[in-house]
């Protein structure tokens, strides 16, 4: 479901504009936009998946995880949507004050698939969580997304997100990445 | 001078929060907590075939499982007993043996030594290969979980389990070929004392309302009426909580096992299916308890949520930080679709990006920190709700709370912790086996009750 297979890499112009939409998805997450980001940025069809990557030795063969397996984060539209919603409902204590999440996307490669209107898109990013008086943390990683075109902007129809790090050092992943 | 009379008051139902936070308390957890009790290590689903192994912690040591050549179970201590490197350093895996990256040390999986480079040559051959093993580690199943105990004078795990694994049997048992688990673990860190989620799991139905008001806000169902504790429901009649000999405990939701999960329809229907036969099997008493939510600790360190089905170890890191590894529990007789649609509901709600995992661990680590503050730390905390309302119960062993919403076991786990923090040895915990119980003095707390509902069912 992940594996839409990259072509060849889009022009100067189009990675222009796949650049300035997940710098403006990166702000409307910021801003605490859920809503308008779930509405406007995210496809109705998305796949939001996180899997649990082990430390395994190189000559270890297994598979590598499926979204059929334990994952972080394994959801659809509606599960993406009701994580928006929660956020909403105003008895999220940890959230009051907010957090400040900070998103730094860099390394974006955007390549043609099969799709006419279908990117594959690589990005790297690192997270920053600040809240409370000194709670600082930072997510590495890299996503993959299949990156639909939609009138003049873009929604994500799968996105897999791949941390670095085996041990997440913070208390929770109630982030959108 | 550690004075564990003082610091957990069995009769005020308090404890000093310098369980919280001093040094030298927790360096007495690791030696008489973790360095004598069973912990958890893996299930036997990941370790079936011979040279499977899985690497984990006791306390803040590491430690290998594996499966041996000859089809046992094995553990041992993860450092060289050479220099003390590593000789394993991924999750998991399937091996022939582990080998030691600074001298090449190659050790069985049963943890023996096998091979020294330059036995002949630097060592002269003078060098006991036996004794030059790594230190082996207790290990014992129950219904498939391993668990491991560096102390040879501990009861069996099946003695240490007691009355727990007869309600454990419930679901480990339960209707066909019982239970497994599904990896790999997620890992988070969490600046907390390993107690505080050992004790909220164990017993606490009360922050459910108020903690994950959002979460229950959004789920609606069976548990909806909690958020904001705003429903008025007969909480008496709702469920129990239960504590036993080695402070292991519950409380359970009746008929709310499936509360939590939102595409809960295979589920449903295997809980439905399979009831009858888990009546037949086990009994009424633990058919009640099969499709009932259940919130746990297995002492120390081990908790799970039946029901929801997220089973975690709080792994230890000093006095003020753990790591959380959390598994899901299925069933083995479910069909693969439920299993999956299990794995991820349970996810979604207590996995590290769950949306009810999300609103605990603040709780958590700032009740571990606040403790900083020495004036903080002078006070006690209270776990008095429901004192008096509970006892032994003619269907169910144990100690018995009225409600799942109450803190007797809270009590029973502190109880515990106290006996095992005091006691030099396992021969004056056993001393203790009849008496355990005499702190919970309402004897006929159930007895009095049930003949009050007869009577009033009977006019």
């Amino acid at each position: 479901m992940h594996n839409v297979e990259a072509k060849e890499r889009v022009s100067m112009q189009l990675h222009y504009d796949v650049s300035q939409h997940y710098y403006q998805e990166a702000t409307l997450l910021q801003d605490r936009e859920y809503a308008a980001w779930l509405e406007t940025m995210v496809a109705k069809d998305i796949h939001y998946w996180m899997p649990v990557v082990e430390r395994r030795y190189a000559k270890d063969k297994r598979q590598e995880p499926t979204p059929y397996e334990m994952a972080i984060l394994n959801d659809d539209y509606d599960e993406v949507k009701q994580r928006v919603e929660r956020l909403g409902t105003g008895t999220v204590w940890m959230e009051d004050p907010p957090s400040s999440i900070r998103y730094l996307i860099t390394n974006v490669e955007a390549f043609h698939t099969d799709k006419e209107d279908e990117l594959v898109v690589l990005s790297n990013f690192v997270v920053i969580r600040n809240r409370a008086q000194l709670e600082h943390s930072e997510h590495v990683g890299c996503r993959r997304d299949l990156l639909r075109k939609v009138g003049d902007s873009f929604q994500v129809a799968r996105r897999k997100i791949t941390l670095d790090a085996r041990v997440t050092e913070d208390k929770n992943l109630y982030i959108f990445f | 001078m550690i004075d564990m009379d003082k610091l957990v008051d069995i009769e005020k139902s308090t404890q000093s929060k310098q369980v919280f936070w001093d040094q030298d308390i927790y360096d007495r957890e690791l030696e008489r907590i973790f360095g004598r009790c069973w912990l958890f290590l893996a299930h036997e689903s990941q370790l079936e075939k011979p040279g499977d192994f899985f690497s984990t912690k006791m306390g803040e040591d590491g430690v290998i499982v594996a499966r041996h050549t000859d089809g046992t179970l094995k553990a041992f201590v993860n450092s060289c007993t050479h220099r003390g490197n590593s000789v394993c350093t991924a999750d998991s895996g399937n091996t022939r043996s582990f080998v030691c990256n600074y001298h090449g040390w190659v050790y069985g999986t049963d943890g023996s030594l096998v091979d020294v480079p330059l036995k002949e040559k630097c060592y002269h051959d003078d060098i006991d290969m036996e004794a030059m093993s790594l230190p082996s580690i207790r290990v014992e199943s129950y219904r498939g979980f391993v668990f491991g105990c560096f102390d040879e004078s501990a009861p069996s795990l099946a003695d240490f389990l007691g009355d727990w694994g007869w309600y454990l049997d419930t679901w480990m048992v339960g209707a066909g070929e019982g239970a497994e688990l599904i990896g790999p673990p997620m890992k988070s860190i969490l600046k907390c004392n390993w107690k505080v989620p050992a004790e909220n799991f164990v017993g606490d139905g009360y922050h459910v309302g108020w903690t994950h008001a959002s979460a229950l806000e959004m789920l609606g169902g069976e548990l909806g009426g909690l958020a904001g504790n705003r429903a008025n429901m007969p909480f008496d009649e709702l469920g129990i909580q239960v504590t036993t000999r080695h402070g292991h405990g519950f409380g359970v939701i009746d008929h709310a096992a499936i509360g939590i999960h939102e595409k809960r329809d295979g589920y449903a229907k295997f809980l439905q299916e399979t009831q009858p036969v888990v009546a037949e099997k086990l009994g009424e008493p633990r058919a009640k308890l099969y499709d009932g939510h259940w919130n746990c600790t297995t002492f120390p360190n081990c908790s799970f949520l039946y029901g929801t089905n997220i089973f975690k170890v709080w792994h230890p890191r000093g006095p003020h930080e753990i790591e959380v590894w959390s598994w899901v529990i299925v069933h083995k007789d479910m069909d693969d679709e439920t299993k999956r649609e299990v794995v991820k509901q349970a996810v979604r709600s207590f996995g590290t990006a769950g949306t009810l995992e999300s609103d605990d661990g603040d709780n958590m680590v700032n009740s571990t920190r606040n403790n900083q503050g020495r004036h903080t730390r002078s006070n006690t905390m209270d776990s008095r709700m429901g004192v008096g309302h509970e006892g032994p119960h003619p269907d169910y062993p144990g100690i018995i709370g009225s409600s799942f919403i109450g803190e007797t076991s809270y009590r029973g786990f502190y109880r515990f912790y106290q006996e095992m923090m005091s006691a030099p040895s396992w021969d004056e915990i056993r001393a203790k086996d009849e008496e355990w119980a005499d702190c919970f003095p309402n004897k006929d707390y159930w007895k009095d009750r049930l003949a009050a509902k007869a009577k009033q069912g009977d006019a």
